[in-house]
């Protein structure tokens, strides 16, 4: 990658090559060395939760059938019958024992085994030319879960999933473990949008900045309280290895009271206390932050958002979690996938108002993410020009000329959670995901393994 | 099958002159007026289309929508339409609804059900391609305060992965 040197010099130091938003030779450098050896977040095992149950997800290019089989276990197996090549399942969701190929009719039971093929005797002399035994649907080279989240890596010799992440487990507990009986997903929503994939990470990652003004008409119609200029900048942004996010600063009060203000029931949070450690508990109840949006690297963020949900004068907000994919599609195309989360444990009547406020808020319809993704096609289609090679965008808020701190960052004491935190306005976590990106690129181009039948 | 009213029947004819009339609204984005024309208990729901097997008995995803607003949550999202900061539509899009396929059907309680297909056209700025959204509505209209309102819509979207940045639009 000396080609791209002096990209990511840029990059390691807080100024951003504008074209890197829209260049079809970094978009291949990304499918390359990126995409094909990073944990790819795909389903969750609530989107599966009967025997036979499947979802059809795909990494990039590559269409994966995510299975719960016939004896409960889930596989994650690749969309392409062994014969021909031909996409053995082209429905998007279901409930099936097998998958047969429409093509010659090879079918695989729901664990990717081979088990029908039409005149195996005449066509093949049985056996003898064609050993049916052993043979399944590949595998993903690398399949994991971590609160029930499920991750794909196309790289055999990849890291651990729970490696991967590292620290930033810390975090994807506030969103995805409310209780012991786990996350409940809906959805996704699904649609394409004309930008890059990396700018959505990037805001998600901790782009608090953007907030009193891209979501001032939020503020204006009274659906969210909190963005205001002055009280995001009291917030905290957090990074943990492979992920950050940011927080808001909470008024005074217990973790009890915290979450209560945020809107949660008291029998959630009581659900709640008995999963989360207590330095967790500690970073709402004693620092005062609850987390907002956050992003794992390289693709998939969260938000957590506490909205008013129906009309009249009383203050009364609640809380939902979305978890989305920025699917990449080309160098200036992302498919989103926005579903909405909530703990299956919680009250039907919380699950129906987390929902509505999901609805109103972030995807496809949402109002906040309506103004985000007019800024990042409007940047995208820019980026392609040939003055965006001639520009720098300043990614260095929170840093003096010498590097030093505009703020210094949260002392152990002040904030609880693992990895720096840092209150105020500033980049430290886009940089931090861009510069993992940079990382990523230089590495030597990952080799596949071979497969063979 | 149903038998929809003839087309020379006057309860059709109100129902279509209707739906072109909101269409000119939608078009237009006069979204106060647009309001105006629905019921206080109005029910707008698009639920998100998925790609199932022929047989599986569903093609909608089970628990998500893309819209599923009652009046408040509708009222929210012109309200919003109607401050200086409203980016994704500041310049606004050039839109036209065109609404065609219409048949309509008379309820035993009074009510009008009303189906119709949609093709929506939204063109922004002068780089990006213009963008399509084709889709099915069935419509229940209610007569009241001697008019026609509209109190449910059900919008049915022919794409399982929209091609459209947002839907700060309605259909």
């Amino acid at each position: 990658m000396t080609a791209h040197r002096d990209v990511f010099e840029n990059v390691r130091r807080g100024m951003i090559p504008a074209h890197i938003y829209n260049d079809d030779e970094l978009f291949a450098c990304e499918k390359q060395r990126l995409f094909s050896r990073a944990w790819m977040f795909v389903a969750h095992e609530s989107e599966i939760p009967q025997d036979g149950d499947y979802v059809v997800r795909r990494v990039l290019d590559d269409s994966f059938i995510i299975t719960r089989d016939s004896a409960g276990a889930i596989r994650a197996m690749f969309n392409m019958c062994l014969h021909r090549g031909m996409q053995v399942c082209r429905a998007e969701m279901g409930n099936a024992s097998n998958f047969r190929c429409p093509y010659h009719g090879w079918s695989y039971r729901n664990d990717g085994r081979l088990t029908g093929l039409p005149f195996h005797r005449e066509a093949y002399g049985g056996d003898q030319g064609f050993p049916k035994d052993g043979q399944t649907l590949l595998p993903a080279p690398n399949f994991a879960s971590y609160n029930g989240l499920l991750f794909i890596n196309l790289d055999p010799a990849a890291e651990p999933l729970e490696d991967f992440l590292g620290d930033f487990r810390f975090y994807l507990d506030f969103y995805t473990k409310q209780s012991t009986h786990g996350l409940e997903l809906r959805g996704p929503q699904r649609w394409r949008i004309k930008a890059n994939w990396k700018i959505g990470a990037e805001n998600f990652a901790g782009d608090m900045y953007h907030t009193p003004h891209t979501h001032a008409s939020i503020v204006d119609i009274g659906l969210f309280r909190e963005p205001k200029a002055q009280k995001r900048k009291d917030g905290a942004t957090y990074w943990a290895h492979r992920g950050g996010g940011t927080t808001y600063k909470l008024p005074p009060g217990s973790f009890e009271e915290r979450m209560r203000y945020v809107g949660y029931p008291d029998e959630m949070i009581g659900r709640i206390k008995n999963v989360w450690s207590p330095q967790q508990q500690r970073v709402v109840g004693e620092d005062g932050f609850m987390i907002s949006a956050a992003t794992c690297f390289p693709n998939l963020s969260f938000v957590h958002n506490w909205p008013k949900v129906r009309d009249g004068d009383s203050d009364d907000v609640l809380p939902f979690i979305s978890i989305r994919l920025w699917q990449p599609i080309s160098a200036d195309e992302t498919e989103v996938c926005s579903w909405f989360a909530v703990d299956s444990a919680a009250p039907t009547q919380y699950k129906k108002d987390s929902y509505k406020a999901y609805l109103m808020c972030f995807g496809s319809t949402g109002m906040f993410e309506q103004d985000d993704v007019e800024n990042w096609v409007s940047l995208t289609t820019t980026a392609g020009g040939s003055m965006a090679r001639r520009l720098l965008l300043n990614s260095r808020m929170g840093l003096l000329s010498d590097d030093r701190p505009v703020i210094e960052a949260l002392p152990a004491g002040s904030f609880h959670g693992p990895g720096r935190a840092q209150v105020g306005y500033n980049e430290y976590n886009q940089r931090a995901l861009l510069k993992l990106w940079a990382d990523h690129l230089e590495r030597d181009q990952a080799v596949p393994r071979k497969v063979t039948a | 099958m149903r038998k929809p009213l003839p087309f020379s029947d006057v309860q059709h004819l109100q129902a279509h002159q209707f739906l072109v009339d909101e269409a000119y609204l939608l078009d237009a984005q006069q979204y106060e007026l647009w309001l105006d024309m629905l019921t206080d208990d109005i029910r707008y729901v698009m639920p998100v289309r998925v790609t199932t097997a022929r047989g599986a008995g569903f093609d909608t995803s089970p628990g998500m929508a893309h819209f599923d607003e009652d009046k408040y949550s509708l009222s929210q999202r012109v309200a919003r339409m109607g401050t200086e900061h409203v980016w994704t539509e500041d310049p606004p899009s050039r839109l036209r609804h065109f609404i065609t396929n219409v048949r309509t059907f008379e309820c035993d309680d009074g009510h009008l059900e009303v189906e119709s297909a949609e093709l929506l056209f939204r063109s922004r700025g002068d780089v990006n391609e213009s963008a399509l959204l084709s889709c099915g509505r069935l419509d229940l209209l209610r007569w009241c305060d001697d008019r026609w309102k509209l109190a449910c819509r059900k919008i049915i979207a022919d794409e399982s992965v929209l091609r459209m940045q947002n839907l700060a639009v309605f259909l």
